[in-house]
């Protein structure tokens, strides 16, 4: 899978740096930019409000002007079409399309009440993203170049599993979204290694040195490598180039993080913290971009199966989704 | 990548070696909740030894850089180490023989506090603006009673705009100056708009 990236721009630009690179297209006779943003929603944990916030983020880029594909890669889980009030039914999803029951994947994406947002919807009831293999992903993001939208945004599904992993960092701008709960930040954190690790798995040219960041990975490993600073370490000693890679390998590895369901200031500082730790023990340059509030108009709005953005425009939580939208498109 | 052990006061607090006394003091309250032995952000990561390590340098280098005289002494050490030798980890007053030494993947950290605007998109400072404001300062309430010696409960009240609980008018125009000013925002605004939603429905 090391040609599947869908775009061209590199992944360690910041923000307002990739920002700068793009433009909606609200002209369609306006010369388009050629690049296509793609993010993905993910954070190892369930129940933390992935598809809530997969929803609304898409929805604000919408009607911002975007064109916005919305991809429910949760295929165990899927609800991202009753966070949109789409009803299931026999509708065609992406399973249909992963298992060549429709070929094309234009048919797959439906149109939502929100214009400009399309949909391709998971499938309730399948097995589970896990076990798509590697070749179907790859055609997946072979036809997914080929859509003409500005956006692309996967949900994915909970876990650390190779296929949520993969989508993670096959798209250029992976968000991971945590809780203030102790449990839902450890998860994250060991979303954040395992996707790190995959990167550098696939990077190292050698197999031994491969072998080695396997190894790493278990944190009772032989070698007392804890941190990724004592692996780097490791590799660079017994290869120079491998090491560069390494380096190479951290630069471009940039994760947004959202904190959601925040009560308090001590809350938001938790970003700062989950941040620092992340350089700290991980080496890895998360960025924080927001939060979003514990708000009562959240679960309305997933009551009514509609995006709070469009429901609850004036609550807080939309409030802040659009703060982070804002600064996510650079509008 | 330095080790943890290896780093000097700015990359302990994360800052650049700039960094202005304020974001020194604010890097530092965010490393001192990172680091609290009680830290949901770190209680899956650092053992309670590894933890209290951290919060210590983490106390060392705020006691240094938050002192004038002590940061500019800290600071001609430092470039006088870097004359010496650019790689030369800098918490060592002694040089060391080392190994070649590996250099950093990670541009020198920063803590970026800004999380975009929060400020009211019709400019109209009511209660639950003011609270989203103060949440993206990372300010607690009862910090803004400190410091403004205007009673918790009030700002209780600003905050969920429960005018009828409030005192006469001459005294909310003074906790909202005082608590536009802790939050850095134009005092003279937040009195104005807040006042007339106060005086029109407080009096309804």
């Amino acid at each position: 899978m090391s040609s599947m990236r869908l775009t061209g721009t590199p992944s360690w630009l910041n923000i307002r740096q990739r920002a700068a690179r793009s433009r909606p297209n609200k002209d369609p006779a306006r010369a388009r930019e050629p690049e296509r943003r793609v993010w993905a929603i993910g954070g190892g944990k369930g129940g933390i409000g992935k598809s809530f916030l997969a929803v609304n983020l898409a929805t604000v880029a919408a009607r911002t002007g975007w064109r916005v594909l919305l991809i429910d890669a949760d295929l165990a889980g899927a609800n991202l079409h009753t966070c949109l009030g789409v009803r299931s039914g026999s509708r065609v999803n992406l399973s249909d399309y992963l298992y060549d029951r429709v070929v094309d994947l234009e048919k797959v994406a439906i149109e939502t009440s929100v214009p400009g947002l399309r949909l391709v919807m998971g499938a309730l009831g399948h097995t589970g993203m896990a076990e798509t293999s590697r070749d179907q992903r790859k055609r997946l993001f072979q036809e997914l170049r080929k859509l003409d939208v500005d956006l692309i945004v996967f949900d994915l599904a909970a876990g650390a599993d190779r296929a949520t992993l993969d989508f993670f960092l096959e798209t250029d701008e992976g968000m991971i979204i945590a809780t203030p709960e102790p449990t839902s930040i450890e998860n994250a954190y060991a979303f954040l290694k395992a996707a790190f690790y995959r990167r550098l798995a696939r990077t190292m040219s050698s197999s031994p040195i491969r072998d080695l960041v396997r190894e790493a990975m278990d944190r009772r490993n032989e070698r007392g490598i804890r941190t990724t600073a004592d692996l780097f370490r490791e590799i660079a000693r017994l290869d120079e180039g491998e090491g560069e890679r390494f380096r190479e390998a951290l630069r471009e590895f940039c994760p947004r993080l959202v904190i959601n369901q925040v009560r308090n200031s001590e809350e938001v500082k938790i970003g700062y913290s989950i941040r620092s730790v992340c350089r700290k023990f991980l080496g890895i340059n998360a960025e924080y971009v927001g939060y979003v509030n514990f708000d009562d108009a959240v679960w309305r709005s997933i009551k009514e199966c509609r995006p709070l953005v469009l429901a609850y425009p004036q609550s807080d939580a939309a409030l802040y989704i659009r703060r982070i939208a804002t600064k996510m498109l650079g509008t | 990548m330095r080790p943890l052990s290896d780093q000097n006061f700015y990359e302990t607090l994360e800052i650049s070696s700039d960094a202005t006394l304020q974001t020194v003091e604010r890097a530092y309250r965010i490393a001192r909740a990172t680091y609290h032995p009680t830290s949901a952000a770190t209680y899956s990561v650092f053992s309670e030894e590894e933890n209290a390590e951290i919060l210590r340098r983490v106390e060392e280098a705020y006691a240094v850089l938050s002192q004038e005289r002590l940061r500019r002494e800290y600071d001609a050490r430092l470039r006088r180490e870097e004359l010496g030798d650019t790689a030369r980890p800098t918490r060592e007053p002694v040089p060391q023989p080392k190994a070649r030494p590996v250099p950093s993947p990670l541009p020198s950290p920063q803590i970026e506090f800004d999380l975009g605007p929060v400020e009211p998109e019709d400019g109209v400072y009511d209660g639950p603006a003011l609270r989203r404001i103060r949440m993206s300062r990372g300010v607690e309430l009862e910090e803004i009673s400190a410091l403004t010696k205007v009673n918790g409960f009030y700002l209780q009240c600003i905050e969920a705009n429960r005018y009828v609980e409030l005192p006469s008018p001459v005294y909310v125009k003074g906790f909202l100056r005082e608590f536009a000013k802790c939050l850095k925002i134009d005092p003279h605004r937040v009195v104005e708009t807040y006042m007339k939603q106060f005086l029109e429905r407080g009096e309804a």
